[in-house]
């Protein structure tokens, strides 16, 4: 008996301790160094100041508010973009699901999410050039519009930030939202029919109820995606023009590894994890709901 | 892009835009593959390296996970499964340090390791969700035939699974293979990877676009390739094993 304890605790207390040293000392790590002013350049002479470096981020200077407003406005125009079209998406795949050509054309679809993000941006920037992107060819010459930098403008820059992120995250949304209509019972349409409903009703009455834990589910998912997002950033406008499209991960990082400020990096580095771990909370327990659901059916 | 990735400068900036390319013209790959291929080596050395130690890690556990009926299983479930959706930016200070002080920054080791950590989350929920569709009653038997546990891992849960491995080991791949934070934070010049390779092409004062697109094109392939093979199994994969096909 002993030994079989022996046994089953070897398959499973080695990871978690690789998780503890490598996943949560770092973060508790950040909590820790969030109180001290610290150079990352100087860390031997660091010096406990207690809560001044989330006073300083979040009341004295407003880049890191604007940088939350930014991350949530990005995520919520995003997602609510990606769940508009992936729904479309997903109904116009349900309905050639028995064609031969939708597996083929689901796998084409579904290649953005698992692009580098860092090659999509880089995409999106060569598009969106001023001088040699198709993007200002087509403006100019069908809408007579004049090119100009498309990323050098705050609203442009937003725009452009929102239909990037969308245009990578609509398949992920879809295929979820495809799998949600899988569950509905054929009899359900069928009854529908005979009812003589129209479609607006099919939608409304059968469609998003049994897809709505599907759509919940997406929309933290998502989240979190949202809240680290960064690569994009990185490469197109790094958060400008200003700040304005500064997002959270892109600040925790200039302020560490650019502005080489450790103490005030941590501070918004445990502000995001905060905000993180409110969302993981749901996102795991929506994720046990589905799976339980999906073992039912 | 991929179209770009055969022009010449004159081309890339002629208008109208010249649409189909000379596809004989692979000058913008040669110059970037002699400029970098160590950077892709380093991208593929960390990328295989991780998603091996992720799989040794997470498939014990993802196994344990599912057959162990113990006190507190599920709840070490949902710990696991959150360290997944910390964001990497809060710990990458921390990590930065702890390499620093163990001498290993700037090393393949260290990013290895780095992404195996961000990756063992992702690997344990979804190879659980394939351990499950195993028949219960297939583990007892072997018990009671005097298996041991290690033995039933090996003989019977690999084995019956192996396609939902693949489709962890596929995710795991091209999440370490499309990393760049963790990397900017991490490497200075040896083991810088290929994403950071690119990147440091685009903050020149002028781009080369032709470069840039061949490298783009260079670092697509793989997720590309690999998507195809993910086929049904990727709403698991995406979803952390909740949505089953």
């Amino acid at each position: 008996m002993n030994k079989e304890k022996i046994e089953k605790l070897l398959f499973i207390v080695p990871t978690c301790l690789f998780l503890l040293t490598i996943s949560i000392f770092p973060f508790l790590y950040s909590v820790y160094l969030s109180l001290f002013q610290a150079k990352l350049t100087k860390m031997h002479k660091k010096f406990f100041i207690g809560w001044e470096n989330y006073q300083i981020i979040l009341f004295e200077d407003d880049i890191f508010p604007t940088a939350i407003k930014n991350t949530f406005m990005i995520a919520f125009s995003s997602i609510t973009i990606e769940i508009i079209l992936g729904f479309i998406m997903a109904k116009i795949f349900f309905e050639i699901r028995h064609l031969k050509i939708s597996n083929v054309l689901r796998t084409v679809t579904i290649m953005p999410i698992m692009l580098t993000p860092l090659c999509v941006g880089l995409v999106f920037l060569y598009i969106l050039n001023p001088t040699l992107g198709i993007f200002s060819y087509i403006l100019e010459t069908f809408f007579g519009i004049e090119p100009f930098a498309y990323l050098g403008q705050p609203i442009p820059a937003k725009i452009s930030i929102i239909a990037i992120n969308s245009w990578q995250w609509t398949p992920f949304m879809m295929i979820l939202l495809l799998a949600g209509l899988m569950t509905v019972p054929n009899e359900q349409y069928e009854a529908a029919k005979i009812d003589g409903a129209n479609w607006f009703h099919v939608m409304t009455k059968i469609e998003i109820p049994s897809i709505l834990s599907f759509v919940l589910l997406g929309i933290v998912l998502r989240l979190i995606e949202c809240i680290r997002l960064f690569d994009i950033i990185y490469v197109t406008t790094r958060g400008g023009p200003g700040i304005a499209t500064e997002v959270m991960a892109y600040f925790t990082y200039r302020t560490e590894f650019r502005s080489f400020q450790v103490g005030t990096g941590s501070a918004s580095a445990v502000i995001i994890l905060i905000i993180s771990l409110i969302v993981t909370t749901i996102a795991v327990m929506l994720l046990r709901r589905v799976e339980k659901n999906e073992d039912f059916s | 892009m991929f179209f770009g990735a055969f022009k010449n400068q004159n081309a890339m900036f002629a208008l109208p835009p010249v649409w189909i390319p000379d596809f004989t013209y692979i000058k913008n790959f040669t110059i970037m593959l002699s400029e970098s291929y160590r950077y892709l080596l380093n991208s593929i050395i960390v990328t295989i390296g991780s998603t091996i130690v992720s799989l040794v890690f997470s498939l014990p556990t993802a196994f344990g996970l599912t057959f162990f009926k113990f006190k507190g299983s599920n709840f070490l479930a949902d710990w696991i499964l959150s360290t997944r959706m910390l964001p990497p930016v809060a710990a990458a200070i921390p990590l930065f340090m702890l390499f620093k002080y163990l001498n290993l920054l700037d090393s393949l080791f260290a990013l290895i390791i780095v992404y195996t950590a961000f990756n063992i989350p992702f690997a344990v929920w979804v190879s659980a969700s394939f351990f499950k569709r195993i028949p219960y009653d297939l583990i007892e038997a072997s018990r009671i035939e005097g298996a041991s546990w290690f033995q039933i891992f090996i003989q019977i849960a690999i084995p019956l699974s192996k396609g939902g491995i693949a489709t962890v080991a596929i995710f795991v791949f091209i999440f370490s293979w499309n990393e760049l934070l963790i990397a900017l934070f991490f490497t200075v010049s040896e083991s810088r990877t290929f994403p950071i390779f690119i990147s440091a092409q685009v903050s020149q004062a002028q781009i080369i676009w032709g470069n840039v697109a061949a490298a783009t094109v260079i670092q697509s392939i793989p997720p590309i390739l690999l998507t195809i093979f993910l086929q049904k199994n990727i709403v698991s994969g995406l979803t952390l094993g909740a949505v089953k096909n």
